[in-house]
């Protein structure tokens, strides 16, 4: 119990964070408490505004294949931040965690929680300096 | 009992690394400590302050950035607009402009010239969010007597002392202040109030009147902070913006 709670209390504080960065609102596109983490292939990058979001197949186990929309910053916050557009490759295997869509679609906010398979953790949301909260 | 010490700890540096870009936001809005005090504005060589460079922050109506005594208080209709907002609606979501003084998060560039002649003109080139500029005339002209109402609306300035204030009327009511929906209407009159207090810091104050959403005029108090090593970059919020079917509710803080 204790350690749901210390779980749904990060959650709610990283919640906090994301939201400073959305370019619209992220209570009104994603579920604060429904948080997944998945691991999978990923299909496609974008490296686009308003938002960076990149694909990833997730087979279960029975074979079924199911492709996440996942999105990320903006484009010029993860630059600013160190990242580029090689930063993530077709192929690349990782694990994602992310707040899931509250329409109920394959689509999840992923900012900050994206792990490669050699274990580093790419796009974080702490590392992007400068991206103050709308005013 | 051994995983209350880890959770705290974990819960501990998961605090410290959440609040750090809230800290680091804060503090290029509202208030903040210099370790060292900064060096003096520049000048430009007519004499007037330099508010040229990239900054970042600043603007935007809120309950934290209110001149102290100062309430947002909404007339019946403004209500009535406000409650019928939805998400999904909200202009800067669909890659419209954020219109005045609403502000996102991304950095822009004070333009002035820096010749010895007064300015003609001082532009805001906005990085986000839909790449745009304001345009402020400084050549003693009037605003027009019938002017079509536009996002950015028509904006004379005049020096006072070392604060560039700009008057804006001319504002058509389709943008909003906030995520939360706050209106106006085409009688929004804007007085902003730019005065670099050093090097790094533009204070900038913005009174807003609008008697057709507003019971009385309130003043908004924000400051932005210079990114010396910073240069805008091309933001394109129509390229793949794939959210707005996905937005629901209503406008409003959930």
């Amino acid at each position: 119990m204790k350690l749901r709670l210390c779980v749904l209390t990060i959650t709610a504080m990283l919640c906090t964070v994301v939201q400073s960065f959305a370019h619209h609102s992220f209570a009104a596109e994603y579920d604060a408490q429904k948080v997944m983490t998945i691991k999978g292939t990923v299909t496609k990058f974008e490296w686009t505004n308003p938002h960076v979001r990149f694909y990833v197949d997730v087979k279960d186990d029975k074979g079924n294949v199911t492709n996440w929309d996942l999105e990320l910053m903006s484009l010029n916050t993860l630059t600013r931040a160190g990242w580029d557009r090689h930063t993530l490759n077709v192929g690349d295997v990782v694990t994602v965690t992310f707040y899931m869509a509250k329409d109920g679609s394959k689509r999840g906010n992923a900012r900050g929680n994206v792990e490669l398979a050699n274990g580093k953790k790419v796009f974080s949301a702490g590392d992007a300096r400068g991206t103050g909260a709308e005013r | 009992m051994r995983r209350r010490p880890l959770c705290a700890m974990f819960l501990a540096a998961t605090v410290f690394a959440c609040t750090q870009p809230l800290a680091h936001a804060q503090a290029r809005g509202q208030t903040q400590a210099q370790p060292a005090p900064a060096p003096p504005a520049p000048r430009l060589a007519n004499g007037h302050p330099d508010l040229s460079g990239v900054w970042m922050g600043g603007g935007g109506v809120s309950a934290r950035n209110l001149k102290p005594g100062d309430q947002i208080l909404l007339t019946p209709e403004a209500k009535k607009i406000m409650d019928a907002r939805l998400s999904k609606d909200d202009p800067e979501a669909n890659c419209l402009p954020t219109g005045v003084p609403r502000m996102n998060p991304y950095p822009w560039r004070m333009v002035q010239s820096s010749t010895d002649k007064p300015e003609s003109h001082i532009f805001i080139l906005f990085e986000g969010n839909i790449h745009s500029y304001r345009q402020i005339f400084m050549d003693g002209r009037p605003h027009p007597p019938d002017p079509d109402p536009t996002w950015y609306g028509h904006s004379i300035g005049r020096w006072e002392g070392s604060t560039l204030v700009v008057d804006t009327v001319g504002f058509n009511d389709k943008f909003w202040f906030d995520f939360d929906g706050h209106p106006h209407t085409t009688q929004l009159h804007t007085v902003e109030r730019f005065t670099r207090t050093d090097l790094n810091t533009l204070s900038w104050d913005i009174t807003i009147t609008d008697p057709g959403s507003y019971q009385k005029p309130f003043t908004v108090q924000t400051k932005a902070r210079l990114e010396p090593t910073w240069e805008l970059m091309e933001y394109i919020c129509q390229e793949n913006n794939t959210n707005v079917p996905h937005i629901q509710g209503p406008a409003k803080v959930q």
